[in-house]
């Protein structure tokens, strides 16, 4: 098909091209508005060229860790020789995609790839279904399922039905891999014949007895009734049996046997897989980066990738951009988390409640643009209250700071008569950034927490200011 | 004084940050010394209406709706009713005052008993043009989402709403409040919300109270009104919950107009002066700063 020549691809192609060298010309990344001018003119762009990459596609979904997975999966699948076609600046809807897949076709329209090309496309929780029937992946990592946007995708069991109805069009062929600690995530594999490699953490020690207000799923998939947990690790996630039906947690084939949470420096992990037993460092801090590293290895074990090479591209990977970023402003630390939603929120709250004794500062930005989410009602849902003591000043910022710097009156923050927390409100971003680095003595640490869009104009002006490179170069 | 919340369903009804008017609640009747206390009403538990001066109930997916329905109608109701009818105050989101009308008619078409306090009833967008949900587009078509401001008592409301349900009220209810901006009730009448004796039944999830100091106030004060009679609250100072209130209209009238300046203008003319607009943009872009 690629060998005869399509006007209308060939023009998508080439405009596509010419605008992203325009924005390129002009200071910006350019991800996204080329692909969707060329996916405008020509609607199976991604289908067309993404099935004729030699090696196939792998497709990552999920409400968070997708850029981090696919980062650590496109540094291991380096190490053995394949090149990776990414779509890694984060921006992971079908334009996206649609953007990646252009650098590589000619002026035809037609593919050029070198034969150790493969896909590995990280695609937004809504797009997921079109992305899946066009690319026709080798193998799909699903990482978690949490409320994220609800203006846009509704509710989490709406997501779970959409990704349940697409997944059961996959080709027969096309290996799953799945969290088993999430319960709407495993149960997508008993709804599939394809075969599933479930990953898993095994350091129940880790856990918690009761869940976290931010929880969205503790009910049984299959039937409804409350799911007990003998260890949950944060939100839903964790080790859960139904008491009714008898559904419990799969058994993990790629899991994390020992788990040593080492703060900012990241964790230990000794790492199963069938090809046996490795210990690895994770250079990204969180149990939340455990996971994605977990959803990394089942892919990569799915692609016959052993733990060797892995364990080389562990190293060599740095924290996605956005994503727990630590730099330098002058003699001051600063660590830069994008959050999206009430989970990402207190696995940064869980970093600075483990790391802080009421020294440092943090830096709340929060807007309501579309990729941020309109609603920004779930803030309520973030537990606030828990900063207490751990922090000594908090500045507000962005289109919504007036609702954070409600949120935090009250949670008791600002009037707790031992420990009070100093408050500043600055709408504009570029000013709450001055606000926090006056307040940040030299040797001192503070937590910049922003959403999408506003991580996007913190970002810009750090790079202005000479503090991070652009996000092209990372 | 004192004041029992009773919360329903926390646990299950609780999905868009709804609980923050439950820290509302507590936190403006701590500052006034009103011993304010929360009672979790889950599933199977009995609610003694002697016990519950207010009744709090947030918004869920129609699958947690589907959960606790007949809990609510069979469990519950009688408690509630009687609680009501002797002057205890509620405020029911979204979900939660789906429930408390006569019925909630799904997406598929089939009727959610509600308690029938609130002679309201619910339509799903989707089950009254006979539509068929498939994918996210379709799903998101009817749906009623954005900023919501209402008129109430001479001053505005504000939140967000989040709804497929239109709601349709019957004459033993009053409206809430007139719709400032965004659909409210059904989309069509431009009532938001419902009012029968201290019950509240609305769309704004925001959470509403917080930035609504006046409402959360309002229902406080009935609520004691059933065991002290007339009560003066002690006032507050509110300058940073009217701050958020003034910042939100702003926001949600701004937001709106760009909305608007998305979809409404189409045509080449239209098409034309938007690339215009990133041309100069781009000039501006390359001149070095």
């Amino acid at each position: 098909m690629l060998s005869s020549v399509s006007p209308a691809r060939a023009l998508a192609v080439n405009v596509g091209k010419g605008v992203r060298w325009l924005l390129r010309r002009l200071g910006h990344g350019g991800t996204t508005l080329p692909g969707l001018i060329a996916l405008y003119l020509y609607r199976p762009l991604i289908g067309d060229l993404g099935q004729a990459i030699p090696n196939g596609s792998l497709l990552v979904t999920g409400t968070n860790g997708k850029t981090t997975t696919t980062r650590v999966l496109a540094e291991a699948l380096r190490q053995v020789g394949l090149m990776p076609i990414t779509n890694r600046e984060g921006a992971n809807l079908a334009r996206g995609i649609a953007t990646a897949l252009l650098s590589y076709a000619n002026v035809w329209g037609h593919y050029r790839l070198p034969n150790a090309a493969i896909g590995l496309f990280e695609v937004d929780e809504g797009a997921f279904p079109e992305a899946l029937a066009q690319l026709q992946p080798r193998i799909v990592v699903i990482t978690n399922l949490f409320r994220d946007q609800l203006d846009r995708y509704f509710e989490v069991d709406f997501v779970a039905s959409l990704w349940q109805e697409a997944l059961a069009h996959l080709p027969p062929k096309t290996v799953l891999a799945l969290n088993a600690d999430d319960p709407l995530v495993a149960y997508l594999g008993e709804t599939v014949a394809n075969p599933v490699i479930y990953y898993g953490i095994e350091e129940v020690q880790l856990g918690q007895k009761g869940l976290e207000h931010a929880a969205d799923s503790r009910r049984c998939p299959r039937c409804s009734v409350d799911l007990m947990y003998s260890a949950s690790f944060y939100s839903h996630l964790g080790h859960y049996a139904c008491t009714a039906c008898g559904w419990r947690r799969p058994d993990p084939k790629v899991l994390a046997w020992r788990v040593q949470l080492g703060g900012l420096e990241g964790s230990c992990v000794d790492l199963v897989t069938p090809y046996g037993p490795k210990t690895f460092r994770v250079p990204l801090p969180g149990l939340h980066n455990v996971y994605n590293v977990l959803a990394a290895s089942a892919a990569a074990f799915a692609l016959g990738v052993e733990a060797e090479p892995f364990e080389k591209a562990m190293a060599r990977v740095g924290a996605a951009f956005g994503r727990m970023e630590r730099f330098k402003v002058g003699q001051k630390e600063a660590l830069l988390a994008l959050v999206k939603n009430p989970s990402g929120v207190h696995q940064v709250l869980n970093t600075i409640l483990s790391q802080e004794d009421g020294k440092a500062g943090l830096l709340l930005a929060l807007n309501d643009n579309i990729p941020d989410g309109r609603d920004v009602s779930w803030i309520w849902d973030v537990d606030m209250e828990r900063l207490k003591g751990k922090i000594s000043w908090i500045v507000v910022g962005g289109l919504r700071a007036y609702d954070l710097a409600l949120r935090l009156k009250y949670a008791h923050l600002l009037q707790d008569q031992s420990n009070p927390v100093v408050l500043h409100v600055a709408k504009d971003l570029h000013r709450a950034l001055d606000l926090a680095l006056e307040q940040t003595p030299p040797g001192g640490r503070f937590y910049i927490v922003p959403t999408y869009t506003a991580m996007w104009e913190l970002r810009e002006e750090l790079v202005r200011r000479g503090h991070l490179p652009p996000f092209w170069e990372v | 004084m004192r004041l029992t919340i009773g919360y329903l369903y926390p646990s299950i009804m609780s999905q868009y940050g709804d609980r923050g008017n439950i820290i509302c609640l507590l936190q403006r009747c701590r500052w006034r010394e009103i011993d304010a206390q929360v009672k979790a009403l889950e599933m199977g538990d009995k609610v003694d209406p002697s016990e519950i001066d207010l009744f709090f109930m947030g918004g869920g997916a129609d699958s947690h709706q589907r959960l606790i329905a007949q809990d609510l109608v069979e469990v519950k109701g009688e408690a509630i009713r009687k609680a009501v009818e002797e002057g205890a105050a509620a405020l029911l989101i979204c979900g939660g005052y789906q429930l408390f009308g006569h019925f909630y008619r799904t997406f598929r078409g089939d009727d959610l008993p509600g308690l029938g306090i609130l002679d309201v009833h619910t339509i799903h967008w989707a089950a009254e043009e006979g539509s068929i949900i498939k994918d996210i587009t379709t799903a998101g078509k009817g749906r009623m989402v954005g900023n919501l401001i209402v008129e109430w008592q001479g001053k505005t409301l504000i939140g967000f709403e989040n709804h497929g349900g239109r709601t349709y009220l019957g004459p033993k209810v009053s409206p809430l409040g007139k719709v400032l901006l965004g659909r409210g009730n059904n989309g069509r009448d431009g009532w938001e919300g419902a009012v029968y004796k201290n019950v509240i039944g609305t769309y704004l999830h925001g959470p509403v109270l917080p930035k609504n100091p006046h409402l959360a106030d309002y229902l406080i004060a009935a609520a004691l009104s059933r065991r002290y009679g007339q009560v003066e609250l002690t006032p507050l100072d509110d300058r940073l919950e009217w701050e958020a209130h003034v910042h939100a209209l702003q926001r949600a009238r701004q937001a709106k107009g760009e909305a608007i300046a998305k979809t409404s203008p189409t045509g080449p003319k239209a098409w034309a002066h938007s690339l215009a607009d990133r041309f100069a943009a781009s000039l501006k872009a390359l001149r070095p700063s």
